[in-house]
């Protein structure tokens, strides 16, 4: 057995949807390449750019920071980092130090910014609520208010997130099993609002599988941190992802066909269903809303915050 | 015939029931996916297939959780 590119003996991946063996040299320039492939495709990053990677220390968000900073050093983009710390005791805080570590060691621009700071309360102390509505209904919306703010505030360009492969193909599959066709339209590498308060968000990894990801962070020996949020439970999107998982046991492509399927339709689904939002002002933060309130501060009204 | 184990706080030696005992097979008996694990054999990276010899140090990875 030997890597399909090189000869080397020591093989550290089957990739089961095509048969190739790599080893660990070919395998962290096989990713690295297929990143900067999507990123050209998709004209993800323009010259000058400023990028806000949301950095939460996990394997996702240091790959992106790490593949991001390839540009940063040949002077076409500039890169900052935020993270977002949401309150969750023995599970955060480690994020958090790796987070910050990493921007030390590649010298970028770094803000930690908490829920408790930001709204006044944690989602430790959310989820003590009674009638609470999740922990990743609040979570999802608290973290996009802060880290489109942190990017105004920062003067970034774009925002890039760490959603991989599995995460798109899941969001897919979520939004059509559950009708959801508005979101359907909002999915892809590149997304833009017409409100400018609104940053582009673009998503590097997004045709990198997730476990190849966990294996470019090992292979690479960078920190990250493997563990998982005390409040992950039995959540729809796990459901859709196991059924996924099983089908691509039989049929390795099945994640990328889902996607380049998706793709395919995508600007059709743009054009005859994307509602177009008219952009107000929440009437208590300030911030870009489509009602009254935006989702965040109609949150912090039910919690009472 | 035996190997040290060594995932997450775990660290034991094992026995190695056969000859053709590889690491897809642990997990197997761990009840562990592969699609959710990497796996060094004495330090270095290796694919699951990987047969598992006397005195290894094998080590497994959780690079995805659930949920």
């Amino acid at each position: 057995m030997q890597c399909s590119k090189c000869g080397n003996p020591k093989v550290i991946i089957k990739k089961e949807q095509s048969g190739q063996l790599l080893c660990k040299d070919c395998f962290i320039q096989s990713i690295e390449k297929k990143v900067i492939k999507t990123i050209k495709k998709e004209k993800l990053l323009d010259k000058g750019d400023k990028v806000l990677v949301a950095l939460s220390g996990g394997k996702d968000s240091v790959t992106t920071l790490e593949i991001l900073n390839s540009f940063r050093e040949m002077n076409i983009i500039d890169i900052c980092a935020v993270t977002v710390d949401e309150g969750i005791d023995n599970y955060r805080q480690d994020g958090v130090d790796i987070a910050i570590r990493h921007a030390q060691r590649l010298g970028i621009e770094h803000k930690v910014v908490s829920l408790k700071d930001e709204f006044g309360i944690t989602l430790d102390e959310i989820m003590q609520r009674e009638n609470h509505k999740g922990s990743c209904t609040y979570c999802g919306v608290f973290r996009r208010t802060i880290i489109n703010k942190t990017a105004r505030e920062m003067g970034a360009t774009k925002i890039a997130t760490g959603h991989n492969l599995d995460d798109e193909v899941q969001a897919i599959m979520m939004n059509y099993l559950e009708g959801n066709t508005d979101n359907l339209t909002k999915l892809g590498a590149k997304t833009e609002s017409k409100a400018k308060e609104f940053t582009v968000k673009i998503k590097p990894l997004r045709e990198i599988p997730e476990r190849e990801i966990g294996l470019y962070v090992v292979a690479k020996d960078l920190e990250v941190h493997f563990d998982s949020c005390p409040y992950a439970m039995q959540s729809f999107r796990g459901e859709v992802s196991e059924v996924i998982n099983q089908l691509a046991e039989k049929h390795p492509t099945i994640k990328y066909s889902t996607l380049r399927g998706y793709d395919k339709v995508k600007n059709i689904l743009k054009d005859e269903l994307k509602k177009d939002y008219s952009h107000g002002r929440c009437v208590r933060c300030g911030e870009p809303s489509a009602n009254e309130l935006c989702k965040a501060c109609s949150f912090l009204e039910e919690l009472g915050v | 015939m035996s190997f040290i184990l060594k995932f997450k706080d775990l660290n034991e030696e094992r026995e190695i029931p056969n000859e053709k005992y590889s690491i897809n097979d642990l997990l197997n008996e761990l009840e562990l996916s592969a699609q959710t694990i990497v796996s060094k054999q004495n330090g270095e990276l290796v694919i699951e297939d990987t047969i598992i010899e006397n005195g290894d140090e094998i080590q497994l990875v959780q690079i995805i959780y659930g949920g």
